[in-house]
Formats: C-alpha cells, structure tokens, sequence
C-alpha cells in the first residue's frame, strides 16, 4: 500500500554558513494494505516530521514515497488533490484540530463539501451515519469542540477522516493528550474501524505499550534514522538494537524489572556525533561505533537493524 | 509516625454555573519518610488537593477540615507561618517546568532564591549551595550551569532544576504534581531513578496518572475519583488485589493490561450524580449504588474502599 524509499528531509538555517538539522535521513519501509507499523521514537527523532512528507506538507529533500504505486512526489497540484482525500492524517490534539467555532456537525461536513463527493440532499444522512459509526449520538452534531471533552473530539476527528473514505491514516500520537481509561475507548474504535474499512495505518508514538496493541510491525527511531524495524512479537521478545531494548525497559509496567536507564540526552541533530548516531548513549559502544555509521541489516525473517554488535 | 494527618479536607470554588467541589471529604495521611501516590484523572481533584496542602489557592476559595502538619494546623496558621513552612519544610515541585521556572531569571538564582529566604545565607553562599543542589541532581558542570537561563536546558534538565529547588532547604514532605509528565521515556526513567533516592530520605506525595510512576516509587496509593478517594492501600495490594471498580477499570484500560476501557467519563465537579459518584460507568451498580453515597470502609487492615460491593 506505502513504501517509503530513501526518505530524506534536512531542514537549512543560516544565509552564509548554512547549518542543516538532518530531521529525517535515509528512511525506508513499508506498509501492505489493512496492517498497522507503528513509528516509535522519542522528541524530535523525526517521526512526525515523516508524517507530513508523506501527506506533502512538507518538502522532501530527497527519496521516494510510492503510495498504491503512485510516486506521490512527481504529481502536480491537480493530481495531488484528487488522491489526498484517500489519505488522512490524525493529529495529537483533538481540542486544536478541529475550528472552535464551527458545529460538529459542520465540521464532518466540511471535507465532503470541499471534495463534492455527496450531493448536498445526501450529506445530513451521511453525517448522521459517521456519527454512529464512532459511537457519538445524533445530538452532537449541534454542538461545539468546547462542549465537548478530549475523547469525543478524537470521535469527531475520526467521523471527519471517515467522510472521506481514506485508505492511508497517519496516526500522529492520536491518544497522547487523553487520560488512560478514554484512550483505550479511542483506540478500540480506531481497531474496529481497521478491521470494517480495511484501513492501512502509520501510527506514530512514543508509548511502547500503545503501539504493541496497535501495530502488526514496528519501526523505532533515533536522530532521524531507523535502528530497528521488524514484526511487533520479534520487537518485544528479542529487541537487538540497545536503543530499543532501552525503550522497552522504560515502558513496561510491571515492577521487579530492572530498567537500563540510558545515560545523557539524545544528541542535536545539527551537530550530529560521528559514527552511530546512538553511540553517545549507548552502554555497549565499542571504538568501531564511533567512526562508522551501521547499516540496517537482516537479523530474522523481515527483522532489521542497525548496530555493529548483531 | 504520622507527618501529615488530613482530615475531612474540603476545597470548593465559587463559579457563576455553581460550586465547583474540587476535593471532597478528604482524609489522608503520610508517615515519615513514607511515599504516597494520588492518582487520578483529568479534572479529578488531585493537583487541587496537593496546592490546597501549600495553601496556593487564591482567596475565594473556600477551605474546610484540618491539615495537622508536625502538630501544627496548617488551615490556621497565619501567611506569615505557611510562607516559613512552604519550602522549608514542604515544598511543591510543580507540574510543567517550562512554564514553572522564571524565564528571565537565572536557573541558579531561582534555586539561590529560596535558600537565602530561608536559611539567611550570603549571595555568595547561596549560590555555592545552588551549585551543590545542582550537582545533586547530577546535571553535568554544575558551576557553568548555575549562571544560565531556563532555556538553554532540555526538557529533563528542567525538571532536575524543579528538584533541585525543591530539596534546596530540605524539606521534610515534598509534594511533586506530575513529576514526569511530557518527557521522553529514556528521560522519565533518569527522572525516576533521581525521584527514587530523593524519597529514601523524606517523604513525598507523588501526584500523577501514571500508574507506571506509582508502582515503582510509591509505598501507598489512593486512588481519587470525582473529588473524593475511592481506593486507599499499599502499592501492592492495589496492583494485585484491587477492590473499586474504579481502581479495576483503570488498571484495566492501561494497553499492557488489555485496553479495556471504562464506558462514558468522569462527571462535571459542579454536577456530580447523586448515589455514588461512579455509578453511571459501573458495570456493577445497583439500585442502592443510585441512591446512597458510599462511604470509605476499611475492609483488610489498611485497605480502605468506597464502595457497597467490595
């Protein structure tokens, strides 16, 4: 369904001695159709940024991004248009994503009178039947974003990418700004509604736990490159990359465990450390980490990483 | 030995829609050198309750019951006595330290700040104790550090810093609000592990959502629902033998325990349903659920449930 090649987004500042902020380098993988790949990584490691280069938000500086076969990156305007309604994106806070002022109801209704995909009779009972869809009632669609609490707007968030009957949704830490008991609500639904439209899903996060139940294969990242990616059971029961099996330590709940606590902070990814980009942090490195930058390579069936020591 | 004794513990705010009854009928208490989680959600109550303990709330609040602080009743004592007992002997590491640290001040001098207040120590003095403080929470170069402002550190820095202020008296009770929210998972573990020596040697109340956070640092937790407690015993007991509903739907709903979520959401604190305060998302509720509040009741030694059916 996506296979992202090469990706590549550096970001320049400076007019005399341009500085570039390497945000995505060199990214690779690939989605079949109805599963989930979780993208996990910590602030700033990039994973929002590939979102948006996906849904051409933002420029690529280099790579492919192939979507139904379609090179997303050689289609004009015209082109891009007509096939962004079959991918939608779900952003972090639904409060925020959704105008203050406008209904519920006109909200949902919004995307299906921009693309003309219903006539305007229809377009009433096709918000009523979206509105069922992620477990809302009827009476919502005169309301207000205020009126209604984080989780409900998420529902609308959901109605509204529905509407458009999408095969591709970016997932962008959808529950991250949601209180435990109504995140699992919103990520049920978002599993339900997998299942019934044969939905494909980016699901980014930072929440281990979340993305184990989500996703069908995961790809963690650091500073802008993927140091592991491979099927969710082979991640959780046998990590290879330090990073990863750092991550793991520090999301499970269940006390007893030692955690690896990592020293230090992730590095700038302007002045990016020779060698593994991880290095810096990592409790194994050895002197060939900090001159040669690894390449993924195959450990298992579709299980890469990048480290020196697999 | 009992540090603090809350009882009856009441905090209201007048709005135009109605009282708002943000704590409810509170009794607590915290032993010397005890951890104490509250955990809750979102508009529960429970960053309430710890700024009504610092008595930070502005003056239209209405407080009632008794907080018995050493002997001393801290709802009685004059500003001039709390403003001696805030920092000294309890101090509050706030939640969100971008927004909590003074922008234009530097992060050595906001730590230097409480120190001179209190301990009547030199400009100098107070800043050779800053450096110190900031060597304890082991932020590398300290005596570099000291002189720079709040955004030239990270995200994990920051919080150190709010530590590091919090401890600069040393206090007896240290009451920290969401000390690891919205930071990255390798961080929130060096923040746990930090968090974890600084309670072997005082006491703390953890306020916090994170159940991950709870188990691991706290002694005892109470669970807080709706603005009163639901659920109250050792860390261990709630995690495997939990008796509200509450307490089971929340642990329940976490992805790593299945994602079942709990059904609706938490009720407005100016409307609260009559009977008791869950029954409206309870799969157990009853006709006497509807009707009679519950009260709290001891059921092992030390386990106390607010609920008829435990």
């Amino acid at each position: 369904m996506l296979e992202v090649l090469g990706l590549t987004k550096y970001f320049s500042s400076g007019l005399i001695r341009k500085r570039y902020l390497r945000a995505v380098d060199d990214v690779s993988f690939k989605i079949e159709k109805g599963k989930t790949l979780g993208l996990v990584g910590e602030s700033g490691c990039g994973k929002t940024t590939i979102g948006r280069l996906i849904l051409r938000l933002t420029k690529p500086t280099g790579g492919k991004v192939l979507f139904d076969g379609i090179d997303l990156f050689a289609l004009n305007r015209r082109e891009l248009l007509a096939i962004r309604p079959r991918i939608q994106m779900i952003f972090q806070d639904p409060d925020s994503s959704l105008n203050p002022r406008m209904k519920i109801g006109t909200s949902i209704a919004e995307p299906l009178k921009l693309h003309g995909t219903i006539p305007k009779a229809k377009r009433g009972q096709r918000i009523r039947e979206l509105i069922e869809t992620v477990g809302l009632n009827p009476e919502h669609v005169n309301r207000y974003p205020y009126q209604l609490s984080g989780g409900q707007n998420q529902r609308v968030v959901l109605a509204r990418i529905l509407a458009m009957n999408p095969d591709l949704i970016i997932a962008d830490e959808p529950t991250s700004s949601l209180d435990v008991s109504v995140q699992a609500q919103i990520l049920n639904l978002m599993k339900d509604l997998q299942k019934k439209f044969d939905h494909t899903y980016l699901f980014v996060s930072h929440d281990l736990d979340v993305v184990r139940i989500m996703a069908d294969r995961i790809a963690v990242m650091y500073l802008g490159r993927l140091v592991e990616i491979g099927e969710t059971g082979d991640i959780y029961d046998c990590a290879k990359h330090p990073y990863t099996q750092a991550l793991l330590s520090a999301a499970t709940v269940d006390g007893g465990k030692e955690r690896i606590v990592l020293k230090g902070e992730t590095s700038s990814p302007i002045d990016m450390p020779a060698g593994c980009r991880f290095h810096t942090r990592c409790p194994r490195k050895r002197e060939r980490c900090t001159i040669e930058e690894p390449e993924l390579v195959e450990v298992g069936r579709d299980h890469y990483v990048a480290c020196h020591l697999v | 030995m009992t540090l603090l004794r809350i009882s009856d513990l009441k905090t209201q705010f007048p709005t135009p829609d109605g009282i708002v009854r943000a704590v409810d009928t509170i009794d607590l208490s915290i032993g010397e050198r005890e951890t104490l989680g509250l955990i809750g959600e979102t508009g529960c109550g429970k960053t309430v309750l710890g700024l009504t303990l610092m008595r930070l709330l502005q003056s239209s609040t209405k407080t009632e019951g008794t907080i018995i602080y050493k002997g001393t009743n801290l709802l009685k004592i004059s500003e001039a006595e709390m403003r001696r007992i805030r920092g000294e002997e309890i101090a509050m590491i706030l939640q969100n330290p971008t927004t909590s640290l003074n922008p234009v001040m530097r992060v050595g001098g906001q730590i230097a700040e409480a120190i001179r207040l209190h301990q009547g120590l030199s400009k100098r003095d107070a800043k050779e104790k800053a450096i110190e403080m900031l060597d304890a929470v082991r932020i590398p170069s300290p005596s570099i550090r000291v002189n720079e402002y709040p955004h030239e550190f990270s995200g994990g820095m920051k919080q150190r810093v709010m530590i590091a202020m919090g401890l600069a008296c040393n206090p007896s009770l240290i009451i920290a609000d969401e000390p690891t929210k919205g930071l990255d998972v390798t961080i929130k573990s060096q923040i746990m592990k930090l968090l974890k020596e600084v309670t072997e040697e005082r006491a703390m109340l953890i306020i916090t959502h994170d159940l991950g956070v709870a188990r691991e640092l706290c002694d005892r937790i109470a669970l807080m629902y709706a603005g009163e407690l639901v659920e109250y015993a050792t860390t261990g007991e709630i995690f495997e033998d939990p008796l509200h509903p509450y307490t089971r739907g929340f642990l329940g709903s976490l992805p790593s325990n299945g994602l079942v979520p709990i059904p609706g959401m938490s009720p407005s604190l100016i409307n609260l349903p009559d009977g008791c305060r869950f029954h409206p998302r309870c799969g157990h509720a009853t006709e006497l659920c509807r009707r009679k509040h519950p009260d709290m009741i001891e059921i092992e030694d030390g386990h106390f449930v607010r609920c008829f059916h435990a």
